[in-house]
């Protein structure tokens, strides 16, 4: 009876916890997501061509979402490349940001002994420093007479002329790497960093080489930490505008990002920019899914 | 009975309240100004605007109102945003909220401003004019100062978003080129003030481009010319690139509606960006001198800016610009004009008055490198006073300029619509 009679109390309980989270989510989310919508598929004024949004889903007017799905799928589909572009690099970058970042959480996580604080606190220094500032910096670095073509011509040696900033993807994706390879080195440390050093040992004292207590042990112990990683950095870069238009700003290396900031700016095309989001957010809930799901096995591991 | 001209004139003395009488009247003055048929359903647009009942849902489109050299308009005063009385003080402390372009205004004359009339002021940059006629339509940003180009007036006044100037406080318009004090997009100066003038052109560097731009039959061709893939960057707003591709195959039409000469245009542009990737950029006056390409489709003024923008030892006698000799070419004008959603319309108009004066236009073209049109100035002056480098003499504007120019007007909607879709395509990327 006793039980009984509590239980409704807790039932309540739990909801009112998780009130702060929902309200919030749907403050800055669902409100949000809806005024897109509305933009996406309401009106235009007439003079100005700035979008008029349309809150009843009755009158929603679908010529600019159809626009943007035209050409896409179409026969005109001038918007495709600029999309398999953002997976490419985007793809690459991440790649590219895991092999670099799970080296140096590893050591900080693991070798680091005495030097860890310093290094901890070294990993975090970027996030001190405006993202906008640190990529202007590589931009004075790798202009044509910068000093990277200085340092790779051996100070006149060999005869350097590279132009990084003409429109390369390479370049593109070295900035999305430069510029979000922090974020996922902080992560993967907090990962690997609670791998107890207990479950080492005993592999070590059961035989396994090095490289077999990593690959049996360390490694599927991180994989959590792996997913949260890469999703922390692959979901702010399918969104990246700013690296490419100040690396390249050339339409040749144009991803998602650039297309949803120069329809957002044009007048009679904002709506479009909705579309996009709406892209950006259908591709990035897959993965969202695959993250929820290697957290809900991880726990047990991790426990 | 036609209204005369007195009437005009005395209504635009007074602010005056929506009464229908008054808008007979503006209507039929604009009617009479404008001759052009398209002025007649631009009426229809304006009068729904003005009356406040802009829902959105108003005229159908090709009911604007768009101003051209054959076409002048006598824009009817706002009645939303009345004139402000004569003889006011700025209130000392009080903040004027500025939005330009980046380093469009010499920070020394802002400083300057706010000492000798005790206000702050706060600069907000756009990138392009796009963007900034989306912000300001949002109207809830409080700027007191805009600086449109003239092919944006006619939105800006349509949508109401302006405040007539009252020509009280504005004494020093006496020093700039007499066109100006009736220009064809706001007959009467009732609306806007002329900023500075500047011709779109090509600017290179010697060192990094070794062929002479100019000696080319057709200059424009290097914008599609595979050795410079990679090396060169092209303007940042669809009208003046897309322009360049017309003028390039000789139609001087730079507003052009001609299907078939928007498909050649649409091709051009694609053929360009797969040719020579430019860069797509409005800060060439910075990347230039910077090395980051050595050729650009540019503002004169950003061409005359490059030298202060140049690493230390090196010598500005390696930038030029060419501007084609036939006159047939870009020469455009900014302007001032005070938006309604300002605050502060008085330092409004006081700071208006001020960027006239011939001492402070000059110290803010020292900055800035864009010429404002002031009857003290001439490309001779400039040179001779060693403000513009002898090999950039061609960056100059001559009053002369805009009698063979093409003017970039305001594009009907529908074809405006085509324009931004083909620019859109090119921003695609391929």
């Amino acid at each position: 009876m006793a039980d009984r009679a509590r239980r409704p109390g807790t039932d309540r309980l739990w909801p009112l916890l998780a009130l702060p989270g929902t309200a919030w989510l749907a403050l800055f989310f669902v409100a949000p997501m809806y005024v897109v919508l509305a933009i996406l598929f309401g009106t235009v004024d007439p003079i100005l061509r700035r979008p008029i949004p349309v809150w009843n889903p009755i009158q929603w007017d679908t010529t600019q979402f159809h626009f943007v799905l035209v050409h896409i799928y179409g026969a005109d589909p001038f918007f495709r490349p600029a999309l398999w572009r953002t997976v490419v690099y985007v793809g690459v970058a991440s790649l590219l940001c895991l092999v670099i970042a799970y080296p140096v959480a590893y050591y900080t996580a693991r070798f680091a002994g005495r030097w860890k604080g310093l290094l901890l606190a070294a990993l975090i220094a970027p996030f001190w420093i405006s993202y906008m500032m640190r990529m202007l910096a590589w931009v004075n670095l790798l202009q044509t007479n910068g000093l990277v073509n200085k340092t790779l011509s051996a100070g006149g040696v060999f005869d350097v002329n590279v132009s990084w900033l003409s429109g390369r993807s390479s370049t593109v994706v070295l900035g999305l790497v430069y510029g979000y390879v922090p974020y996922m080195i902080l992560p993967l440390f907090a990962g690997l960093d609670r791998i107890p050093k207990a479950t080492l040992e005993a592999a070590r004292d059961l035989g396994a080489s090095r490289f077999e207590t990593f690959r049996r042990v360390t490694w599927p112990l991180s994989r959590q930490a792996v997913v949260v990683s890469v999703l922390v950095t692959t979901l702010p870069m399918l969104g990246d505008y700013f690296t490419n238009d100040l690396l390249s700003g050339s339409p040749e290396t144009s991803m998602i990002g650039n297309l949803i900031n120069n329809t957002v700016l044009t007048p009679g095309q904002t709506g479009q920019a909705g579309a996009f989001v709406l892209l950006i957010l259908l591709a990035s809930i897959v993965p969202m899914v695959i993250y929820l799901r290697a957290g809900r096995s991880g726990a047990d591991v991790m426990s | 009975m036609a209204p005369t001209r007195r009437d005009i004139e005395s209504s635009a003395a007074t602010p005056f309240g929506p009464t229908l009488p008054r808008h007979k009247l503006s209507r039929r003055t604009l009617l009479k100004a404008a001759m052009a048929g398209m002025a007649a359903p631009g009426v229809a647009t304006l009068l729904s605007a003005c009356g406040g009942g802009g829902n959105g849902t108003g005229p159908t489109a090709g009911g604007e109102t768009i101003p051209a050299p054959d076409n002048p308009v006598k824009w009817p005063l706002s009645e939303k945003n009345p004139i402000i009385e004569s003889g006011q003080k700025i209130k000392p402390g009080s903040t004027l909220r500025l939005y330009n372009y980046a380093d469009y205004l010499a920070p020394g004359v802002l400083k300057a401003f706010e000492k000798e009339f005790d206000v702050d002021i706060t600069l907000s940059t756009f990138n392009d004019a796009d963007e900034a006629l989306t912000k300001v339509a949002s109207g809830d940003l409080g700027f007191d100062v805009y600086f449109p180009s003239y092919d944006s007036l006619g939105r800006l006044i349509q949508a109401d978003l302006l405040r007539p100037l009252n020509h009280d406080y504005i004494p020093n318009m006496s020093n700039v080129w007499p066109d100006y004090l009736n220009p064809w997009y706001d007959q009467g100066w009732q609306y806007s003030v002329p900023y500075t003038v500047y011709s779109t052109g090509i600017g290179w560097r010697t060192d990094m481009i070794e062929e002479d731009i100019a000696a080319r039959d057709n200059p424009y061709d290097v914008f599609w010319d595979p050795q410079y893939r990679g090396k060169l960057a092209i303007l940042d707003d669809f009208h003046t690139a897309m322009s360049m591709v017309l003028l390039r195959n000789g139609i001087e039409d730079v507003n052009t509606t001609n299907s078939d000469d928007i498909a050649l245009m649409r091709d051009q542009l694609l053929e360009l960006r797969d040719k020579t990737r430019p860069r797509v950029t409005i800060s060439m006056y910075n990347d230039l001198p910077a090395g980051q390409y050595g050729l650009a489709q540019m503002w004169s003024g950003d061409a005359i800016n490059a030298p202060y923008y140049l690493p230390k030892g090196q010598s500005p006698d390696v930038l030029r610009y060419w501007f084609p000799s036939d006159g047939k070419g870009m020469v455009d004008n900014d302007l001032m004009a005070v938006l309604a959603q300002g605050q502060n319309p008085v330092a409004a108009h006081q700071f208006i008055n001020y960027m006239l004066d011939a001492k402070v236009a000059i110290k803010n073209f020292g900055f800035t490198g864009y010429q404002p049109p002031q009857k003290s100035v001439t490309a001779e002056s400039l040179v001779a006073d060693g403000l513009v480098p002898k090999n950039l003499a061609t960056a100059t504007v001559l009053q002369k300029f805009f009698d063979t120019a093409v003017p970039l007007l305001q594009l009907p909607a529908t074809t405006d619509t085509e324009w931004h879709q083909i620019w859109q395509e090119f921003k695609a990327g391929g």
